[in-house]
C-alpha cells in the first residue's frame, strides 16, 4: 500500500487558477475549490509553493475564499524545492508524506530530482486527486477535519516562543493540560488512525485493526487508553493512544503511539509518566514495555531508556523486545504539563 | 568549559533555542527538565554528534547517565573517543 499523503503543496499559476504571474485578476479552475475543500475535510494539510508576488497572490486567494485552506504558503521567487523544504520543516512533514502538484513539467522534474521522496502530480490530474488511494485515509475522524486549525495554531505557538527568555518559561506559558483516560467505543477510529499515521513516536509500528481494538475494550487485563491535550492556542484532541496488558502483578505497556504534532514539548514523556505512575499506584510491582524496532522509531527507544526502562534482550515471535522498568517512581512529570 | 562542551552548547543554541535567544544555557543544566530537548530533539542531537565526531552511538548508550546535560554528554564522548583511539571496542551489553 502506498503511504498516505499528509501534506499537498500546490503551485498557483495554471494549477489553481488561470492567469499570468503579477496579473491582478485570475480565474479559479473549475472544480478546484471542491477538490481543496474535500482534501481539507479528509485532514490533508495543504500549502503553496509558487513563484510570484506574495501580496498579489494572497489577495487573489482571499478574494476567492481559499486563503484559509493553505498553511505556511511560500510565494516567492526561490526555487520550489527550497519552498517545499521550508514547508516540510516548518510543519514537520517528512518528504515521503508530502506531495507537489504543478502544471510545469520542468518544476515537477526538478522536485523529482532534488527531493525524490516527494510525490509529484501533474496539474492536469488535479480533479482526480480525491480518487487516488494515497489521498484517501481509511477513516475520517473529528481530528482529521480539525487538522488544519491545529497546524495553524502550531505556527502561532512557534511565533510566540521567540517572545520568551527561556524554553521553560515559554512551555509554561502555553498552559498545557493533559488528560489520559480509558478509550471508549467512539474513540477507536481515532486510535486506529493514530496507529497508521504515526511512525516516529510509535513503539511497535504494528497495525491493530478495528475489530481487534473492539475486543481489547472488553478483554480482561487489557486496557486501551487515549490522551488528550489542550493549551492556550487551542485543542489537539486525542493525540496519543496506548494499550496495556496485565497479568498477576505485572503491567506491560504493549503499544504507545504519540502524534508527531505534539513533538518538541516533552508530551510523549508526560503521557508515559502518567501511564507508569497510574500502574504503580494501582499496585503493579513489575513494569514492562514492548518495543519493536521499525527503523523509524529510535525516539521511542530513547524515550523508554531515558525514562528508566532497560532492554532485557528478550524478543517475542513478532520481533518485539521486552523492556523492564528499573527507574525510580513516581516518574517525574515535565513541570510545564498539568495533568487533569 | 572545554572545546567539546562549547561545540555541543553551540548546537543547542542554534537548533533548540529561538533565534537570538539570550538564554544563559549552562553546561550542567538538565536538558530534559528544562524542556530544551525531548525525545525528538535527542535523536537529532545524536545525529549531529555522530557526524561531528565520526562515531556511532549504540542504542544501549541512550541513557540519562550519558545524555542528561552537555557536561555529561561531553564526558561520555571523551571516554568514547579515547576508547576508539586505543582500539577498545565499545561495550555493547545485552
Amino acid at each position: 500500500m502506498k503511504r498516505l499523503i499528509k501534506c499537498l503543496v500546490w503551485d498557483l499559476y495554471n494549477t489553481i487558477w488561470e492567469g499570468v504571474i503579477l496579473e491582478e485578476e485570475v480565474t479559479i479552475r473549475e472544480g478546484l475549490p471542491e477538490v481543496i475543500t474535500e482534501l481539507d475535510r479528509r485532514g490533508i494539510i495543504q500549502s503553496v509553493a509558487s513563484r510570484g508576488d506574495e501580496a498579489v497572490a494572497s489577495a487573489n486567494l482571499s478574494r476567492h475564499g481559499l486563503a484559509e485552506y493553505f498553511i505556511a504558503p511560500q510565494i516567492n521567487w526561490l526555487p520550489k524545492f527550497r519552498s517545499i523544504r521550508s514547508i516540510c520543516s516548518e510543519l514537520n512533514f517528512s518528504p515521503d508524506a508530502t506531495a507537489f502538484i504543478d502544471d510545469d513539467p520542468f518544476e515537477r522534474e526538478q522536485i523529482r530530482f532534488t527531493i525524490p521522496d516527494v510525490r509529484v502530480y501533474d496539474a492536469a490530474d488535479a480533479l482526480s486527486l480525491p480518487d487516488l488511494p494515497e489521498f484517501t485515509p481509511e477513516t475520517i475522524t473529528r481530528e482529521s477535519s480539525m487538522r488544519r486549525q491545529l497546524y495553524a495554531a502550531e505556527l502561532q505557538r512557534h511565533k510566540a516562543e521567540s517572545e520568551y527568555g527561556s524554553r521553560l518559561e515559554f512551555l509554561t506559558s502555553c498552559g498545557m493540560k493533559l488528560s489520559v483516560r480509558p478509550a471508549v467505543h467512539a474513540d477507536l477510529p481515532r486510535v486506529a488512525e493514530l496507529m497508521s499515521r504515526t511512525h516516529q513516536l510509535n513503539t511497535t509500528g504494528l497495525m491493530i485493526d478495528r475489530e481487534k481494538l473492539e475486543e481489547y475494550l472488553t478483554e480482561p487485563g487489557r486496557c486501551v487508553m487515549v490522551a488528550e491535550l489542550n493549551d492556550r492556542f487551542g485543542e489537539y484532541g486525542i493525540m496519543a493512544a496506548a494499550i496495556s496488558e496485565t497479568s498477576g502483578d505485572t503491567w506491560k505497556l504493549g503499544y504507545l503511539a504519540v502524534s508527531c504534532r505534539v513533538m518538541g514539548r516533552g508530551i510523549e514523556k508526560a503521557v508515559l509518566a502518567k501511564l507508569l505512575n497510574n500502574a504503580v499506584r494501582s499496585g503493579y510491582r513489575a513494569i514492562q514495555a514492548d518495543l519493536k524496532e521499525t527503523g523509524q522509531n529510535r525516539m521511542m527507544k530513547a524515550l523508554y531508556q531515558m525514562t528508566g526502562f532497560r532492554n532485557t534482550g528478550r524478543k517475542d515471535e513478532e520481533g518485539r523486545l521486552l523492556y523492564q522498568f528499573y527507574g525510580s517512581h513516581p516518574v517525574t512529570m515535565p513541570e510545564w504539563v498539568e495533568v487533569l | 568549559m572545554n572545546e567539546m562542551e562549547i561545540k555541543l552548547m553551540d548546537y543547542i543554541r542554534k537548533e533548540c533555542l529561538p533565534d537570538n535567544s539570550s538564554y544563559p544555557l549552562r553546561a550542567d543544566e538538565n536538558l530534559f527538565d528544562s524542556g530544551i530537548v525531548d525525545s525528538a530533539g535527542l535523536i537529532s542531537f545524536i545525529a549531529f554528534i555522530e557526524s561531528e565526531y565520526n562515531i556511532v552511538i549504540p542504542d544501549e548508550d541512550l541513557l540519562p547517565e550519558n545524555f542528561i546535560s552537555v557536561r555529561v554528554i561531553a564526558c561520555y564522548l571523551a571516554s568514547r573517543l579515547v576508547k576508539e583511539e586505543c582500539g577498545v571496542e565499545n561495550e555493547t551489553a545485552h
